[in-house]
């Protein structure tokens, strides 16, 4: 090795000024370049799996919608899903769209807040706290709906809360909302894709290749940044009705990352427009079903940052054997290789752009050694 | 009013740490509270990352065990007078984490954060509205600002 090349690590967290959330990452640099990096969590691993171990259904279920406070709902709604699929239970179609408006608005949220948090970490202030301003407005509409602004708790098994029906007021409230933001955003990208200076910032930084991505198993709007399209809306039963485009971009760098979030917002605004237009009559909740035991029940749903999996059985109506498997757990692997060959001053970004929640990575995960 | 008091009127510095809840409160703090909307800034309260910096802690979360050594650190590194706030259900009594369990409750939870370091405020709610916690902070200032 040449003897003028410095070696060295450097290691951020578990709590630093850079990050929001605890995390560790140890970068091993050469020359400012990044040669290797490892991003290390379990700081903040609560167990949720094993605390829903033996809880009554209804409770375990509510419990779920604590693992992730930003995809909070999406939680929420596979878990019920699990226990529907499970028990057999046919739910209103009114209630299903609602659940897909609360779901959408929950993405546009999410999108919206990696935009704005992207934003911070580029420098951009303005902009960040621009789309913060606009994030306000599905707040708002969150909190109309289910009563808070977080842990809104729509779904249960067999429809949703009669507290979060939707009536005309509501209606055109969320309509209005929406062609707020529809607005918004577009200006906003107009006028972030028209300065150059940020996009020459962004293109061609971190670029993750679509074999790493697959090799990884990466999710969501990550992997669709690298020209996959993949989604799992497009295979569950209750978005049948819904017309809507996966968005794909070719690079995976940062600002295919970008891009994608972006567009997603118009698609999430198309699918709620559909919703409200076509809202089916009728009740919201059916409370007839029987509870029985069943044996491992698996569903899947697209939260804001890819496929998340809930499975578990129930036994006297408790939950046992609970599995969950989070989209960011796999986005990990994502962020370590992105920033290899990279320059140190883009680690950060780098590890942004992969949308990192590292409140629902925390999961218990077992390493099978392959022969 | 002395010199220092006199300045840090004008400048109060709140610092978030997150100690393993949700992620929850902490965006409703950070993204919420410090954003156009809720504005804290326009009561003189500014948002900063580095301990050595602030006035205020403001702690999310339930403090897993592996945190209750680095929140220690970070409480010993603020500079006196120092306020600590604990916002949310997780902060103030360990949340659903500690609290509700089926067959085997959790062993990851050390908090409540009152177990830890010192709170002098508390702000209630899973999660934390951004209005509470703009009127619990700007209720909890006279308390740093009369110390010498």
């Amino acid at each position: 090795m040449d003897k003028n090349v410095i070696e060295t690590e450097i290691t951020m967290g578990t709590v630093h000024s850079a990050a929001i959330e605890p995390y560790r990452v140890r970068l091993f640099v050469e020359d400012e370049i990044v040669k290797d990096a490892e991003i290390t969590v379990g700081v903040n691993h609560r167990g949720v799996e094993r605390i829903m171990e033996g809880l009554p259904v209804e409770k375990a279920n509510s419990l779920t919608e604590k693992i992730c406070g930003i995809c909070s709902g999406v939680h929420l709604w596979n878990s019920v899903l699990v226990a529907e699929k499970g028990l057999e239970v046919e739910i209103p179609e009114r209630a299903s769209y609602i659940r897909i408006i609360v779901a959408e608005l929950e993405r546009i949220h999410s999108h919206l807040l990696y935009l704005a948090h992207g934003n911070e970490v580029l420098g951009h202030e303005t902009f960040s706290m621009r789309l913060f301003y606009i994030r306000e407005t599905v707040m708002e509409l969150l909190r109309m709906i289910g009563g808070n602004r977080v842990q809104y708790g729509v779904p249960i098994i067999g429809g949703i809360r009669p507290r979060a029906e939707l009536d005309e007021m509501k209606v055109q409230k969320i309509r209005e909302g929406i062609d707020y933001i529809r607005g918004k955003v577009k200006e906003f990208a107009d006028r972030f894709t028209s300065d150059t200076m940020i996009m020459s910032r962004i293109t061609g930084v971190c670029p993750l290749s679509r074999k790493d991505a697959l090799r990884l198993a990466v999710t969501g709007p990550t992997l669709r940044a690298t020209g996959v399209e993949f989604d799992t809306r497009k295979e569950m039963e209750c978005y049948d009705p819904f017309e809507f485009d996966v968005i794909t971009q070719d690079d995976g760098d940062v600002k295919s990352n970008l891009f994608v979030r972006v567009f997603e917002v118009f698609e999430s605004a198309k699918i709620i427009k559909q919703a409200l237009k076509n809202l089916p009559e009728g009740a919201v909740v059916d409370r007839s079903w029987e509870m029985q035991d069943t044996d491992i029940t698996k569903s899947y749903v697209e939260a804001p940052r890819g496929t998340l999996y809930h499975s578990y059985a129930l036994e006297d109506g408790r939950v046992r054997n609970v599995v969950i498997r989070t989209p960011s757990i796999a986005n990990i692997g994502a962020m370590q290789y992105a920033l290899i060959g990279h320059h140190i001053t883009d680690a950060q970004l780098g590890i942004v752009q992969c949308d990192p929640c590292f409140a629902c990575t925390d999961r218990a995960i077992e390493i099978i050694k392959r022969r | 009013m002395g010199i220092k008091s006199y300045a840090r009127a004008r400048a109060i510095h709140a610092m978030l740490v997150y100690t393993g809840g949700c992620n929850g409160c902490d965006i409703e703090i950070v993204n919420a509270v410090f954003s156009p909307k809720y504005d804290a800034e326009q009561y003189k309260i500014f948002l900063t990352w580095n301990p050595r910096e602030a006035d205020v802690l403001i702690v999310t979360g339930p403090v897993t065990k592996q945190n209750k050594k680095p929140l220690k650190e970070i409480y010993k590194a603020i500079p006196e007078p120092k306020l600590v706030i604990a916002a949310g259900a997780c902060a103030l009594m360990g949340g659903v984490y500690k609290n509700i369990h089926g067959d085997i409750p959790s062993e990851e939870i050390a908090g409540p954060v009152e177990e830890i370091i010192p709170v002098d405020a508390k702000i209630p709610g899973c999660a934390v509205r951004p209005e509470d916690v703009l009127a619990r902070a700007v209720s909890a200032l006279p308390k740093l600002l009369e110390a010498k």
